[in-house]
């Protein structure tokens, strides 16, 4: 054994000790953390690996970035390139189309459903650029067909209903587009529902009454309604309005790291009886609160007592030190990051609470998600190992990174089929 | 072997941090019944803060309160202007804030910065630069939505793509 694999190993058989476990069987408990971690890729080679939530469109949208060219994330920020989700063998991935909410009037919706189409068409243009490592997916079945070709499928998502404005038939042209979940709201209230991060409150008391006729269209295409980002009452209001199981595509537990944007655990029992499913996102704020760093901030402080010149006064140079100094004494004291222990621990609580059957993954790749050990695509795979490291099986690891949303994705679809037969009938 | 190096690498790994979204906004439209070219750029106060006087929660510059200091659009203007510009027509805009204001709450506020400029001749071509906060944060996203002859597009700006063309 290399002096590397040694450390490697005491690494992991340390993690290992200090984890939380399911039940073993007897030649689990003889493992080694290498054979664990075999094990664990193997599995995560053999699933289905769906991430239902990257803003990738954003930067599919800067001039000369190329999907099918591998980025080194921590020089340019990105997460997600076909090359690293092959390295993170990930199999499908839903990018969403994003537009940020603005003026809310018949120019601003032209706007935002133009600068909206661009997006998918961007996705669409990329999936099409690249048909030899990717496709484009449009049913639950397609994910798994293009695994077998050895292909990515590319699923479309539109996060924030405003391209929508306030015209209902705009769901229908999205769907012909291929866009197959709308997260209804972002982080400001819109014309379908309130956000759970406006400044202003409830607008209108969770899904508004155009929301609903919303909701009631997706139903009817078969595209499945997201409540990540709404406020609670949205939750509840399409759980009550939604004919089909909805999905959160990226939302984590409340009463493990409370915020917000996280689901209480009511919620979570809800989203288990209405059959559908909440996707773990790898966003730090929503999976640990930030322990306190105490030895930087107090860096910080006495350098900023040490600076004697007021702003206005000092040159580009002494700006541009300045600012060196800074920057040197974040990289030296770094905020404890969020890990895929704090990914398991959600999972551990939403399977305890909701079920088996109703978690899943939804990163937020270039949306903001990115944590120790899954930074970005290529390194999804660390969650399996953890989850095996728990005692996770690969049935159960099945469900989590795939299985659950596709079985509401197909059931999606399956209630828009019976909408159809009953107004035809 | 490649992979469990890969696993290895990872679970050494002292160097990745959470980082949450750096964004900024911005809107430019060109609106040729007023000769008017509009700019309205949309920043986290605390990144406006941070970079200006280095501390985040500083009440120093007070933008947009009652006690705003007298030398904090010069300030902000002088960081606006090196990381920041519009050329219409291949011409570099002079840019003056015509009006500023807050909204939001917490480590949510944006300072929005409005500009307007007139642009009497017609805009065939735009060149903006938008590298706003790449000097504090090497993932700096800056959006940036282009209304134009009828047409509305995003573009995404980083530290490596700060610059991009239109051509109208």
């Amino acid at each position: 054994m290399s002096k590397s694999m040694r450390y490697f190993s005491f690494i992991l058989v340390l993690t290992l000790a200090i984890s939380s476990c399911k039940e073993k069987t007897a030649s689990e408990e003889t493992e080694t953390e290498e054979q664990l971690v075999e094990r664990a890729l193997a599995i995560h080679d053999r699933v289905l690996t769906v991430d239902t939530h990257a803003d990738t469109p954003l930067r599919m949208i800067e001039p000369g970035f190329d999907m099918a060219e591998r980025h080194d994330p921590r020089e340019t920020g990105s997460k997600v390139d076909y090359p690293r989700m092959k390295e993170g063998g990930l199999d499908a991935i839903f990018f969403a189309a994003f537009v940020a909410q603005d003026i809310r009037d018949d120019d601003g919706n032209t706007r935002a459903k133009a600068l909206c189409l661009q997006m998918i068409d961007s996705v669409i243009a990329s999936t099409e650029k690249n048909s030899d490592v990717v496709g484009l997916a449009l049913n639950p079945d397609d994910a798994y067909a293009l695994e077998k070709e050895g292909k990515r499928a590319i699923y479309i998502g539109i996060e924030n209903g405003y391209p929508i404005g306030n015209d209902v038939s705009n769901v229908e042209e999205y769907y012909n587009k291929g866009v197959r979940y709308i997260t209804l709201v972002h982080s400001s209230n819109n014309d379908l529902a309130d956000s759970a991060t406006d400044q202003n409150g409830t607008e209108h008391g969770g899904i508004s009454e155009f929301g609903a006729s919303v909701v009631s269209e997706m139903n009817r295409l078969g595209i499945m309604v997201d409540v990540s980002h709404g406020n609670d009452s949205v939750f509840y209001d399409a759980i009550k309005l939604s004919k089909a199981p909805i999905i959160a595509s990226h939302s984590n537990a409340r009463s493990v790291t409370e915020h917000q944007r996280n689901m209480t655990d009511e919620m979570l029992k809800l989203m288990a009886e209405n059959g559908g499913v909440v996707q773990l996102t790898m966003l730090a704020d929503y999976l640990r609160t930030a322990p306190p760093n105490a030895a930087r901030d107090s860096a910080m402080t006495a350098m900023r007592a040490s600076i004697t010149k007021p702003i206005s006064e000092m040159t580009d140079e002494e700006r541009a030190a300045l600012r060196k100094s800074f920057n040197e004494l974040n990289e030296k004291y770094p905020s404890p990051p969020a890990t895929v222990t704090h990914v398991a621990d959600h999972i551990d609580h939403i399977v305890k609470v909701a079920g088996i059957d109703h978690v899943g993954i939804g990163c937020d790749f270039d949306g903001g998600g990115g944590i120790e050990g899954v930074f970005d695509a290529s390194e999804v795979m660390n969650i399996t190992i953890e989850l095996v490291r728990r005692g996770y099986t690969e049935e159960e690891i099945e469900k989590i990174w795939g299985g659950n949303l596709i079985r509401v994705f197909k059931e999606v679809q399956a209630v828009a089929e019976e909408l159809k037969t009953e107004v035809g009938s | 072997m490649r992979v469990l190096l890969t696993a290895f690498l990872l679970a050494i790994s002292t160097i990745s941090v959470a980082h949450p979204l750096r964004l900024s906004l911005c809107e430019v439209e060109y609106v040729p019944k007023k000769q008017l070219l509009t700019v309205n750029l949309k920043l986290f106060l605390t990144d406006v803060n941070e970079a200006i006087t280095f501390d985040p929660y500083s009440k120093e510059l007070a933008f947009c309160e009652p006690n705003e200091a007298d030398n904090a659009n010069t300030l902000l203007m002088k960081y606006v202007n090196q990381f920041f510009y519009v050329k219409a027509n291949n011409k570099k805009i002079s840019l003056k804030i015509k009006s500023k204001k807050l909204s939001g709450e917490g480590e949510n506020t944006a300072l929005w910065i409005y500009f307007e400029l007139e642009q009497h001749d017609p805009l065939k071509s735009l060149e903006i630069k938008n590298a706003v906060f790449t000097d504090l944060f090497f993932d700096q996203n800056n959006i940036v939505y282009v209304h134009a002859k009828g047409e509305s597009k995003s573009l995404m700006f980083t530290k490596k793509t700060p610059v991009h063309q239109l051509r109208f």
